[in-house]
């Protein structure tokens, strides 16, 4: 997904986290300099804190829960589906099979961010 | 006032008259009276007793001793059961002369004549005495064949009344008992019974043994009761038991009784004289020992059914859990086995793509293989996922226009159906209650099915029609594809069953199991009919509703 960013020349707005511990970790240290992510991109099936987890926690928080989270994972299942959306997650992608299949996922991701911006 | 009884003499005829006079001699000379003194107590009785022999019934004259307070007297009394002043007054009004003193009474209609006459012996008249008086007369030697006879008599009738006392006080006795006590002879005849057995049987002892029991015993109980009443046990056995129902005379219903009968033996005799035996009611402990043994039974049944119970509950926990894992398998096949397959995906698809410059010919197919592969298997997974997703847990049973669901299904497969030129044509179609998802995956998976085992030259025909037969909606799905031998049906709506190797036509063998399995979770079924090269139809029986599934 790194890759595919790069290709679209927007890899320096991304912070990547291995996990929902570390994710949460970068949200709070930057909002201390008053950074703010426009788009959450949440994977479900992650070590330590996963998915649901984690989006149970920003929805929780009064400083992150406006930022739109997407879920992005390989599959899941109808009940996890309920699950997310009544936590409050804005919407579902299934990760990408193929080489275009990601460009599209990524280009959808930075389309989403700027409309939110404009 | 004490009397004691010393002899008596009945008065029967005129021997009897000697007899008294005899006696009284004999008592005269025991007080110590001399011999005139002797024969005028002697004449006084006598003359009273004549005229007692006069009454038609007779009297009794019974000879005693008086020895209370200073006087002591010989006391002559005369019983006569008839009362007749006129008959005694003769020979009393004389007597009355000889004696010292006399006493005469009724007490109820008999007549007593008392005759005293006083003595004064040189010893005292003590109990010894007394008694030593009685055996005197006892043992006094007859005077007369007649009167040793009278004697034998009078034995005989004492005997025979006390006999008829003792039986009497037996009778009352065993009447008192609240059982049957009976008497039987030899050949199982009644002798005696108590009161008892006509009380409950309503029966005689002459028409039991006329009937032989037969109203009175149950019938299936009459067979071992008559073997005990009539076989003749012989001798050195001891009491026989055996239980019967008997009826009551007040209806209909029979009771348990015990029959218990002994044979009685003489001391002196070695032969059984006759049988003896008793019926006691045993109807309740009979019940209360049926009703425990029914209870008992109860209880085991119980037991077992508590146990079958428990293993059934064993099993059913072991089912949920051997569910569970199931689930569990669904979970991690959707998540850790898919992500895995989709990096490797991912990533050759990504060198396929971006590395062309860099990779050789060669590599180049290697990496397109397992590109490939890595496609299958996770259509696999995902074939596999949704079979483990159809089940009853899942199922939501809705109203579905069928009609809508082929539309549906046909969108789903838009490409292939465009790729082939295949022609699919639909009746219209009902509104069943059924879960539209797997209604979807249903119509998808026939007419997927029909589309790929089409003949290369021939562009698929599907004809799908429908006629509801009962509650059921019987679908059908006819092609003009490749067809197949029917003795392959069996093994084909099974997993991972395909009739075709891979590189002919592309797929799972999931296809047709999940169309089974999404049939038989709504109630109904799926087959098919075929011929190798001559299209293949597809019947699938659903029921209209599911409140009657």
């Amino acid at each position: 997904m790194r890759d595919a960013m790069t290709l679209l020349n927007v890899n320096d707005i991304i912070w990547p986290a291995l996990n929902g511990e570390l994710a949460w970790n970068i949200l709070q240290k930057n909002f201390e300099s008053s950074l703010i992510p426009c788009l959450i991109v949440l994977d479900l099936n992650m070590p330590k804190m996963n998915g649901t987890q984690t989006l149970s926690k920003i929805k929780n928080d009064n400083r992150f829960k406006e930022i739109p989270v997407i879920i992005y994972s390989t599959s899941i299942n109808p009940l996890e589906k309920e699950k997310c959306i009544l936590l409050g997650a804005h919407s579902y992608i299934t990760k990408p099979v193929s080489f275009e299949e990601s460009i599209e996922t990524a280009r959808i991701f930075l389309q989403f961010c700027q409309k939110l911006l404009a | 006032m004490t009397m004691h009884e010393l002899a008596r003499v009945t008065l029967d005829n005129d021997m009897d008259l000697i007899l008294v006079h005899k006696r009284c001699m004999k008592l005269g000379e025991l007080g110590g009276l001399s011999l005139s003194a002797q024969t005028t107590f002697a004449t006084a009785v006598s003359e009273i007793s004549r005229n007692a022999l006069e009454s038609e019934k007779g009297g009794c004259l019974i000879l005693n001793v008086e020895t209370d307070g200073r006087d002591k007297y010989l006391v002559a009394c005369l019983k006569d059961k008839q009362f007749n002043h006129k008959r005694f007054s003769q020979g009393l009004e004389y007597a009355k002369r000889l004696v010292n003193k006399y006493n005469v009474s009724e007490i109820n209609g008999e007549t007593n004549i008392e005759l005293f006459y006083n003595i004064s012996p040189p010893f005292r008249i003590d109990v010894a005495k007394v008694e030593e008086w009685r055996n005197m007369f006892r043992a006094e030697v007859p005077i007369s064949p007649y009167e040793e006879l009278k004697r034998k008599n009078e034995q005989l009738l004492n005997l025979s009344e006390k006999v008829q006392t003792s039986e009497a006080q037996y009778r009352a006795l065993t009447n008192s008992l609240p059982m049957i006590i009976f008497s039987l002879d030899m050949k199982g005849h009644l002798l005696y019974a108590n009161e008892w057995l006509t009380k409950y049987t309503g029966e005689t002892i002459d028409s039991l043994n006329g009937s032989g029991w037969k109203a009175v015993v149950h019938e299936n109980d009459y067979e071992s009761f008559y073997h005990l009443l009539k076989n003749p046990v012989t001798k050195g056995s001891t009491t026989i038991k055996t239980q019967a129902r008997l009826k009551h005379k007040n209806g209909e219903e029979f009771l348990w009784h015990q029959i218990s009968i002994s044979p009685f033996i003489n001391d002196t005799e070695e032969e059984i004289q006759y049988w003896i035996g008793y019926i006691v009611d045993i109807h309740t402990q009979k019940v209360f020992e049926e009703t425990l043994k029914d209870n008992a039974e109860l209880k085991r049944t119980q037991d077992q059914l508590k146990e079958n119970q428990q293993t059934l509950e064993k099993y059913i926990e072991e089912l949920n859990r051997s569910n569970y894992e199931l689930q569990q398998f669904a979970f991690v096949a959707s998540h850790d086995l898919q992500e895995p397959v989709r990096k490797l995906l991912f990533y050759s698809d990504y060198l396929l793509k971006t590395y062309t410059n860099s990779i050789d010919q060669k590599g180049f197919e290697y990496l397109g293989s397992m590109h490939t592969a890595s496609k299958r298997m996770r259509t696999l997974i995902q074939d596999l996922l949704t079979f483990s997703r159809i089940n009853k847990e899942e199922i939501r049973f809705k109203p579905i226009d069928l009609n809508t669901v082929a539309k549906e299904a046909l969108q789903d497969l838009e490409i292939s159906i465009e790729e082939k030129g295949a022609r699919i044509n639909i009746q219209s179609l009902p509104v069943i209650i059924s879960d539209q998802g797997m209604m979807r995956q249903l119509f998808g998976n026939i007419i997927h099915n029909s589309i790929k085992y089409s003949k290369p030259a021939n562009a698929p025909v599907i004809d799908i029609t429908c006629q509801q037969k009962d509650n059921f909606l019987e679908l059908s799905f006819s092609d003009n594809g490749i067809g197949f031998n029917e003795q392959y049906l069996p093994q084909m709506f099974t997993l991972f069953q395909r009739l075709h190797d891979r590189q002919s036509y592309e797929g799972t063998g999931l296809g047709l199991a999940i169309c089974r399995k999404i049939a038989e979770i709504h109630g109904g079924k799926i087959w098919a009919q075929a011929k190798e090269g001559e299209g293949a139809t597809f019947f699938v029986s659903l029921p209209m509703n599911q409140s009657a599934n």
